[in-house]
């Protein structure tokens, strides 16, 4: 293919959005609304997620050592749970520091009695886990370490939070996957009517000669282009909007709301990226249906 | 050139198009396809464009065996022709000049190319005043004229007139298909499909005639043009619209 012919198909890409272009407003602007619901559901997953992080971090396990066990037994079993691959924070906090929380409840002569080796408390580890869907396993391999005595948590809370969260991911992943295939149908259906439209024109350069790939590239230039658009508006949209709620409700929330900054790139290019796919899959498939069907020479007008 | 062998038609609904089919048409001939509606003549031609397949037989064209012919290579076979269009198939919000330089910008020619080729192939059919004009500025007769030129403009060997002059008045119709005499006195081979008898009877050409998807009859050239008898019939002279072609040359 010439520069000529290059510079052709990209005028012709645009002279069709041009020419159908309350067709092309109305699409863009339906696909905007589409990703700005992609967007949205998009941006509930990552602070549902959020959320689920921070109550994670709340739910504590707390492993008591032996009550035999030395300084160097406790710096090696405080090594032997950081080294296990779900455990992403152990605190360590010694007996004197439980019976030190209790000073101000029990009376001083109690509390001057339990010092020493009277204290009835035991070193202990406060684990938080990284993943609570591993919660058991992780439990069971600390419960195996010899010199572990016993372990308090509550597997309950971590199962829920663990269900609620496979839940929260599926219905998100498929209310995105369902507004993508809207978004595709969108792209493909103003492409129809682009290509209907252009029927006169399509038979004319079959009639010459004109390869499909010739016909097709202008209107999936077409379809790109309003992709692109509608992927940079919504981003636009999100963007104001999440920023807006990000200031009411930023810090106060449980957890607090995950920063726009820290996911722009995500939204920025997934709208671009889907944006492009969609306009470019729904145009192939338009004209690809069109050439195999009605995409002959004579009578088709 | 072009090459019917036993060609048959059968159309999904059972309709008959074509039976045992076979003509053999040599380059540089002008032939006219004549018959009633629903005789066969559009099938024949989209057997020719590669439109359809036939059901049996064998079409060749311009070399091309068009029933081993892949998809890919079909826009190719298409290159070797030129078609003309009963309807015109002008773009309205298009001038004449870009009308004829859409052929060849979608076959990949350079501006430059088009922009040497255009002015001349208009020029050919009389339309050199015209290239500015918008199709409805024209008349019936000239429109037509501007589709013959798009059908010129990529030098094919093959000339397909379906009906080229069945939405024009009969006076001009003699242009057109004088203009296409000329075209074929310079070696392009012509093919027109069409129904007006007296319009046949007026040109000397060979003559197959389709009736109910067979070849009733396939009458050879004759060696004159016989324009005195359409004069008599009332139509105007239409010397004059083929300027440059009537001093040699290629087309």
């Amino acid at each position: 293919m010439n520069f000529s012919s290059v510079r052709y198909l990209i005028r012709e890409g645009f002279r069709n959005i041009w020419q159908n272009r309350l067709m092309a407003f109305a699409s863009v602007g339906v696909l905007v609304s589409c990703l700005l619901l992609t967007g949205g559901a998009y941006m509930a997953f990552v602070n549902i997620e959020h959320i689920f992080k921070w109550a994670y971090g709340q739910n504590v396990v707390v492993a008591f050592a032996r009550e035999d066990c030395t300084d160097e037994q406790l710096d090696m079993l405080m090594d032997k749970i950081s080294g296990i691959t779900n455990v992403e924070k152990v605190k360590f906090i010694s007996k004197e520091q439980s019976l030190l929380k209790y000073k101000d409840s029990i009376p001083d002569t109690v509390y001057e009695e339990m010092q020493g080796e009277n204290n009835p408390y035991l070193d202990a580890f406060e684990i938080t886990f990284a993943d609570l869907g591993k919660f058991d396993q992780t439990i069971t391999q600390i419960k195996q370490i010899p010199e572990i005595d016993s372990t308090v948590y509550s597997d309950d809370i971590a199962h829920k939070l663990t269900n609620i969260r496979q839940v929260v991911l599926m219905v998100s992943l498929w209310i995105i996957l369902m507004l993508l295939i809207v978004s595709l149908f969108i792209i493909a259906n103003t492409i129809k009517l682009t290509v209907y439209n252009r029927r006169l024109e399509i038979s004319i350069m079959k009639s010459v000669g004109a390869t499909n790939a010739f016909v097709r590239i202008p209107f999936m230039l077409e379809g790109i282009v309003l992709g692109v658009s509608a992927g940079a508006i919504a981003y636009g949209i999100i963007c104001l909007l999440y920023s807006k709620l990000y200031d009411v409700f930023g810090t106060s929330m449980i957890g607090g709301l995950v920063s726009f900054d820290s996911v722009w790139h995500t939204i920025l290019f997934g709208f671009i990226a889907i944006g492009a796919w969609t306009g470019m899959t729904g145009s192939a498939f338009s004209m690809r249906k069109y050439l195999k069907d009605q995409g002959g020479i004579s009578g088709v007008l | 050139m072009i090459e019917f062998k036993g060609v048959h038609k059968t159309y999904d609904n059972g309709v008959k198009a074509l039976k045992d089919v076979n003509i053999m048409i040599e380059k540089g001939e002008f032939v006219f396809i004549v018959g009633a509606s629903g005789a066969g003549k559009s099938t024949f031609l989209k057997l020719m464009m590669r439109e359809e397949v036939p059901s049996a037989g064998e079409v060749i064209v311009n070399n091309y065996k068009l029933s081993k012919l892949k998809r890919r290579e079909i826009p190719y076979l298409r290159r070797t022709m030129g078609i003309v269009f009963q309807d015109f198939r002008l773009i309205n919000n298009m001038t004449v000049f870009d009308n004829v330089a859409f052929a060849m910008r979608v076959t990949g020619s350079s501006y430059r190319n088009i922009r040497k080729r255009v002015p001349y192939i208009l020029g050919l059919v009389g339309l050199q005043n015209k290239a500015r004009s918008f199709p409805a500025e024209l008349s019936g007769g000239e429109q037509q004229r501007v589709g013959l030129a798009r059908a010129l403009v990529n030098n094919p060997s093959l000339i397909i007139a379906d009906e080229p002059t069945g939405n024009i008045d009969p006076e001009l119709s003699f242009e057109i298909v004088e203009l296409l005499t000329e075209i074929n006195r310079r070696g392009t081979t012509i093919l027109m499909v069409t129904h007006e008898r007296d319009l046949v009877r007026m040109f000397h050409h060979r003559v197959i005639e389709i009736r109910d998807g067979c070849v009733v009859s396939d009458v050879a050239a004759r060696k004159r043009t016989d324009k005195a008898a359409f004069h008599e019939a009332g139509a105007v002279d239409a010397t004059g619209i083929f300027p440059s072609a009537k001093q040699g040359g290629e087309i």
